[in-house]
Parts: C-alpha cells; sequence; structure tokens
C-alpha cells in the first residue's frame, strides 16, 4: 500500500522475487533488488554516476497491474507497487546471450570475463568476429568516462561517436581537445584500464592518494548537491531563503531578520529568471562544485552605462542579502548594484551595509536631504541608493559621503550635525572599521565573537558559526563556543594557507556524517580526511589535526599582531555594536517582544512584567555586553592571548614564532 | 511537552511527528539531520516518525555558505 503525507516523500510496498521490500518513490529498481539481497549483473553501473541503462544486462521483468515488461533496472524509478522477478528463464537467456557478445568481441577483458561467468557465458568463439579485440584492457563502451566528465567536473571533453560496431570513444573529431583540464576523472571510473593516467604534473608524492580523494568529493558533488544545497544550480544564493526562515537574513540594516517579500529575491527568482550561466568566471574551469553564477543580457536601468546588455557576475547570497538590508527586495536592482559595484570595484557588502546605515540614519533624522543631495533615502530607495554608488565613483556628491565607509561617517556626523555617537555606535555595523558582511548575529554570540574577533574585520571567513550556535544550540556552553572560536579560524586560514576552497568543505554533507558526535559533526571529519590527504599526497607527509591547526596557529597569530601594531589588535578592536549582539532600538525590541522578554526571564532572571521598553532594552543590553566580554575572556585563553587579546610571548614561543621580528611587532603599538 | 536542541520547548500531542517538529520550528530541508531520543531518523520517514512524549529532539542545520 502506498503511504504519503503532506510533506514526506511516498512510499511503496513492493514484492521482488516473491520478498516484499519497502521503498521510497524514486528508488533506482537496481538499488532496492540489491538491498533486498539479490544479485543482478551490471557493466555500466557505477555507484558515483547517474545511471543510462546502455549495457542492458541489468533487465528485470516488472509487473504492473497485471502487465508484464521488461525494464533496465538501473535506470527504472520506482513509482508505484510492483511485482518484480529478477530471474526470469526469459531474462537468463537474453543474459547469457548478451553476454556472449561481449566474450565475442572483449574475450581478455577481466570485468567482461566475471559478468559472463555470473551468466553462464562460457563460448568466447560464438560470436568471434573481425571487430574483437584481444586487448585486456580494451574500452567497453560502458560510458563511464562520459559520464563522469559531464557530471563529476561539468565538462564533456569525452563522447561516443559512430553507431553499431563503429562506436569508438572519442573527444571531438578526434583530436585531443585543448578544453580537457587533466582532472583524471574518466581514469579513476574506467573499469578495464582502457583509459591510463600518466601524468604527475608537478610532481606529487602520491598522485593516487590525491585522485582518490579527490574523486571523492567529486562523486559527493554529483549524486547529493542537487538534494542538499544546490550549489551547482544557484551557488550560494540558495541562502537567502534559509537565513530568511531563521529570521536571520539582514533586513533594514540588521533590525529583522526576515521579511514578507524576500521570496522576491530567493535563489527560485535567480534560477527562473536571471541565471543563464553555470559556471561564469568559475574560478578554475572544472571545478566539480561551480557555484559561480551569471546573468547574461541584463539591459542597465542607470549610470553611465544605461541602457547597454551586461553580463552581470553573480548575485551570490551576499549581495543578494546586501539588497535586503537595503529594504531593496527586486532582483532588477540587485543585480544592477553588484554590477556597478564590480565595475567600479566596489566591494557589494560594504557598500550594501554602509548604504543600509545611511539609510536608517536618513530614518531616524540624523540626515535630511540637506546632507543627501536631495535624496529621499528611506529604505527601499532602490533608485537613490544606485545614484549614491555612481556619485561614489564619480567623486561627487553624497557619494563622496558614502564612500567613506561607516566609520568615518559617524564620526562625521557626530561631529558636524551633532548626532548623538552612542546611537551612531549602536546601529552603524562596523568593526575594526569593516562593515559587517550579512548575517544577523543578535541570537548567536559565538558569531558576534565569530565576527567581531576576525582579524581583518567583521565577516565570517573565519568563523561561521550562526547554524551552529544559533540555530541547532550544539555549543551552549562558553568553553564549547571558545573551542569552536578556536578551531574554525585556525581550520579556515588554514584554506588560505593552502589555497583550497572552503565550500567544497562544508556544502556538501557525507549522508553519513550524523554518525559522529554533534561537536565533531560540525567539522565534517570526512571532508577534513580528505584536505589532510591532499596534503599527505602532495608532500609525502602526513597531516593531522594537530599539526593542521599548528600550521595555521603561527599565521593568524602572526597576522593578530601585524594588526596589533596597527592599531586593531586590542580587546576595544574586537567589540562589536549593540546592534550585532541584540536589539539597538525599541522598534526592533518589540518586533521580537515576546523571544527577548523570555530571555529576560529565563537567561537574565530578571522579570520583564511592568517594565518599560526602554528599561527592557538596557536590561538587555548589559546582560548581552556582559555575556560577550565573558566570551571573549574564555577565546582569548584558548587563544593564548592576554586579557587584552594580545598573543603573549609565552604563546608565541610555545608555536615557534618567538623570533626577534616577531616579538618587535609587540613594541610598537599603534603607529 | 518535548525539547528541542536542548533549548525549546514544544507542547506534545498525540501523534506529533518529526515532520511537525520541522514545520513548527521552520527548519530548512537541505542539510538537516534529526534524532529523537539519540536515534536517527531518515528524511523519508519525517512525515510518518511519531515522537513520544517528553522526546529530546535533535535537528542540525550544518553549516554552509562562505
Amino acid at each position: 500500500m502506498a503511504t504519503k503525507t503532506k510533506a514526506g516523500p511516498t512510499k511503496y510496498e513492493i514484492s521482488i522475487n516473491g520478498k516484499a521490500a519497502t521503498v521510497v518513490e524514486d528508488t533506482y529498481l537496481l538499488k532496492a533488488v540489491m538491498d533486498a539481497g539479490f544479485n543482478v549483473p551490471t557493466l555500466c553501473n557505477h555507484k558515483d554516476l547517474t545511471p543510462e541503462g546502455t549495457c542492458r544486462l541489468c533487465l528485470c521483468e516488472v509487473e504492473i497491474n497485471g502487465k508484464k515488461k521488461l525494464v533496465t533496472a538501473c535506470n527504472y524509478p520506482i513509482r508505484g507497487e510492483i511485482k518484480v522477478n529478477t530471474n526470469t528463464e526469459k531474462i537468463k537467456k537474453h543474459r547469457k546471450n548478451l553476454a556472449e557478445m561481449y566474450l565475442g568481441r572483449w574475450p581478455n577483458v577481466e570485468a567482461i570475463q566475471n559478468i559472463a561467468k555470473l551468466c553462464g557465458a562460457t563460448d568466447k568463439e560464438k560470436y568471434k568476429s573481425d571487430i574483437t579485440d584481444e586487448n585486456p584492457k580494451a574500452c567497453i563502451l560502458c560510458g563511464h568516462c562520459v559520464r563522469a566528465c559531464s557530471s563529476f567536473v561539468l565538462q564533456n571533453i569525452l563522447g561516443f561517436a559512430g553507431r553499431g560496431i563503429t562506436r569508438h570513444l572519442t573527444m571531438p573529431f578526434g583530436e585531443t581537445d585543448p578544453h580537457c583540464i587533466e582532472c583524471t576523472s574518466c581514469g579513476y571510473v574506467c573499469p578495464t584500464g582502457a583509459i591510463q593516467v600518466t601524468d604527475d604534473m608537478n610532481n606529487p608524492a602520491d598522485p593516487e592518494l590525491i585522485r582518490r580523494h579527490g574523486m571523492r568529493i567529486n562523486a559527493m558533488m554529483a549524486m547529493l548537491d542537487d538534494e542538499q544545497n544546490r550549489m551547482r544550480q544557484v551557488g550560494t544564493a540558495n541562502l537567502v531563503e534559509v537565513m530568511d526562515s531563521y529570521d536571520l537574513l539582514p533586513v533594514h540594516n540588521y533590525k529583522f531578520g526576515r521579511h514578507k517579500d524576500t521570496p522576491k529575491i530567493d535563489s527560485g527568482v535567480m534560477k527562473s529568471r536571471y541565471f543563464t550561466q553555470g559556471a561564469a568566471d568559475g574560478c578554475w574551469v572544472g571545478c566539480s562544485m561551480a557555484c559561480a553564477k551569471a546573468v547574461d543580457g541584463f539591459e542597465l536601468k542607470t549610470g553611465p552605462y544605461k541602457g547597454q546588455k551586461v553580463v552581470v557576475d553573480g548575485p551570490e547570497y551576499e549581495t543578494a542579502a546586501g539588497g535586503s538590508n537595503m529594504g531593496g527586495f527586486d532582483l532588477d536592482f540587485i543585480v544592477e548594484f553588484n554590477f556597478y559595484c564590480d565595475t567600479y570595484g566596489v566591494d557589494t557588502i560594504s557598500f550594501a551595509t554602509t548604504m543600509a546605515f545611511v539609510m536608517e540614519c536618513f530614518e531616524a533624522g540624523i540626515i535630511s536631504e540637506e546632507q543627501t543631495g536631495g535624496k529621499k533615502l528611506n529604505f527601499g530607495a532602490m533608485n537613490e541608493a544606485l545614484e549614491c554608488l555612481h556619485e561614489m565613483a564619480l567623486g561627487e556628491g553624497f557619494g563622496v559621503d558614502v564612500g567613506q565607509g561607516i566609520r568615518r561617517l559617524k564620526e562625521k556626523w557626530a561631529n558636524e550635525l551633532g548626532a548623538d555617537p552612542g546611537f551612531l555606535n549602536d546601529i552603524g555595523m562596523e568593526v575594526k572599521g569593516l562593515e559587517f558582511s550579512e548575517y544577523v548575529t543578535k541570537e548567536s554570540p559565538a558569531q558576534q565573537a565569530g565576527y567581531a574577533l576576525a582579524i581583518k574585520g567583521p565577516q565570517h571567513d573565519e568563523a561561521l558559526l550562526i547554524f551552529f550556535d544559533a540555530i541547532n544550540n550544539q555549543i551552549p556552553t562558553y568553553e564549547d563556543k571558545a573551542e569552536a572560536l578556536y578551531y574554525f579560524p585556525l581550520f579556515r586560514t588554514w584554506f588560505g594557507l593552502l589555497g583550497l576552497c572552503k565550500l567544497i568543505w562544508n556544502d556538501v554533507v557525507p549522508p553519513d556524517n550524523s554518525k559522529y558526535p554533534p561537536n565533531e559533526a560540525t567539522k565534517i571529519p570526512e571532508r577534513v580526511e580528505d584536505f589532510q590527504k591532499f596534503y599527505e599526497g602532495m608532500l609525502g607527509e602526513p597531516l593531522d589535526e594537530k599539526k593542521m591547526l599548528r600550521q595555521s596557529e603561527r599565521v593568524f597569530n602572526l597576522q593578530r599582531l601585524i594588526s596589533y601594531y596597527l592599531g586593531y589588535g586590542t580587546r576595544a578592536d574586537d567589540m562589536p555594536p549593540l546592534r550585532a549582539i541584540g536589539p539597538a532600538t525599541e522598534e526592533e525590541y518589540l518586533s521580537r517582544e515576546e523571544r527577548y522578554d523570555k530571555q529576560m526571564k529565563e537567561e537574565i532572571g530578571i522579570d520583564p512584567e511592568g517594565k518599560t521598553t526602554g528599561e527592557k532594552l538596557a536590561i538587555t543590553r548589559d546582560f548581552r555586553y556582559k555575556r560577550y566580554n565573558e566570551l571573549i575572556d574564555a577565546v582569548y585563553k584558548k587563544r593564548g592571548w592576554d586579557n587584552n587579546g594580545v598573543p603573549t610571548v609565552e604563546h608565541l614561543k610555545e608555536i615557534g614564532i618567538d623570533i626577534p621580528e616577531v616579538l618587535t611587532l609587540l613594541d610598537k603599538p599603534n603607529i | 511537552m518535548i525539547t528541542v536542541n536542548n533549548k525549546e520547548k514544544l507542547d506534545w500531542h498525540e501523534g506529533m511527528t518529526v515532520q511537525d517538529v520541522v514545520d513548527r520550528m521552520g527548519y530548512v530541508l537541505s542539510i538537516i539531520t534529526v534524532s529523537v531520543n539519540g536515534q536517527l531518523v531518515p528524511k523519508e520517514d519525517y512525515a510518518t516518525y511519531e515522537i513520544p512524549d517528553n522526546a529530546e529532539v535533535n535537528v542540525f542545520h550544518l553549516a554552509h555558505g562562505g
């Protein structure tokens, strides 16, 4: 009986050789048959590749409503209550005949011999002919290599040409295709050895080790990405709807975490109406994730290229979320500001976050049309935001001010307009002079510190902990958070040291990752192992977690010392604005009043009953700054830094960088 | 009453499924894993797996993005 509920997949009760089995809709028959304990011969099926049913050996008989038919089991999706027979006399005869044909053509290929044995085919002479190939490593036209090229690395370098007995494997026009990136996926999946990998590029110590782990990642990407994050389809833009659903998408200068108009800018709209290229810049051609996306033929509505049709690289999540942060829930606007930021050499994040701050200041009456050159810069003023961007590039008008960034604007407006510096500091989303990237951190102390402690300023490259902390509650104690704030910045720094991409680390997750305890699962141990093996395969030196972290720790501490030397590396520089750690205005408090009241009662131990919103805001503020300071105390200690956030000489000695040139950085702060 | 991620308390009702909790909490079904009283629940069973009263439910959304 089929069972289906509102959101779950349908399941079917089926019968295989008289044995009952329950399968999820769209499971391929071959998998169901194998899972049920029956063996079916196949040549062209491969665990990491989409099935194609080309070898015809896996034919099975399927009975639906009394009608029987033969299907190739490997690519037959189960969509009903069926009776399956895997081994009728007719099927056995068919398989034996087919196996004899294969044996006649490729008599010495081990994979063929094994299949022949399984199918009871022993006569090598029956189908012997002019096309018989005695080579034990002959190509048997299984197509694994063609599919691997296409699904592992999204290339189509290999293909079949000819028909019938002239069918053969080739590159276009029978020539060596210069677009082949020599990823060796084809050689990896070849079952006979017909494709041999001979190139060892930069003389790695163990190319097989690198290949084995690289292919594991490729296969994972090919098989799982569509049902996980869809990086190949929409890139990081998939996060727009995810963050909105968790109340973490920045809206109106990070006041709120979601908006009713988010569906207008989510990845579904980008995919259906905007994205035309799957791999615009493609970091490097042949990446199995290929998350870069692009929009072709986009007609610009403003600026110096108005009316022209252009190619736009993006938008990625951060750019789209920059749109929501400015109240610009319109992808035409987001793609346009994306294009002009790229063209002018302006960071989309810094521009959007600065504009969101400007808009809030405009709505709060701190600045007016007098300062903005007549522009009404309310949230959602998309044309006006673009005007500011063009002015910024031209060095004209109010755009010159916007281009200074939040830190200087706060100072300027406090000095020149008499604005309350406290308020500006509370809502100005910058640390160390850099604008925040686009996540709402209010409910995640670990992410607050992940941002504010980041050496180059508040961006998530060092420690994206918001999922573990705010959503999963996986790192509940200060010690847990401090451990995460020790491990992840070092681990992520390591990617930079080796020039590896971190997206393939955590954007496709092995199905059995949940077997690890939560704190370990966050690291995605299988993928960490892959990276360690890359290192070992290249340099011939095994790498474990301790050694890996130590490599990073030296660089990370040196970066902090340089930051300190330049005047950005003490506790005072690690302080986030109020809005990053909690509600900064009454409007904001009231928008999530129930949540904040509950926290006040349960976490702070104060009954909010009878208190004004202003009083509650002050209590929340004090509590959250206290909590933040306690957390960074624990992080500094874990990192071997003093309570001002400066690496101690003792720690520098321990990690082996207590050389005079480095120690000098401690003596000359704030130059 | 059930506990989600050792934090949120949700009222329990007869026939409450994993899918009900996922919907109620707003979890996004891209990379989550769910366990009920330490038992891992396969994705295809979310809609039919009934949660007992006083259960400890863990829903983990793995990190993704840059």
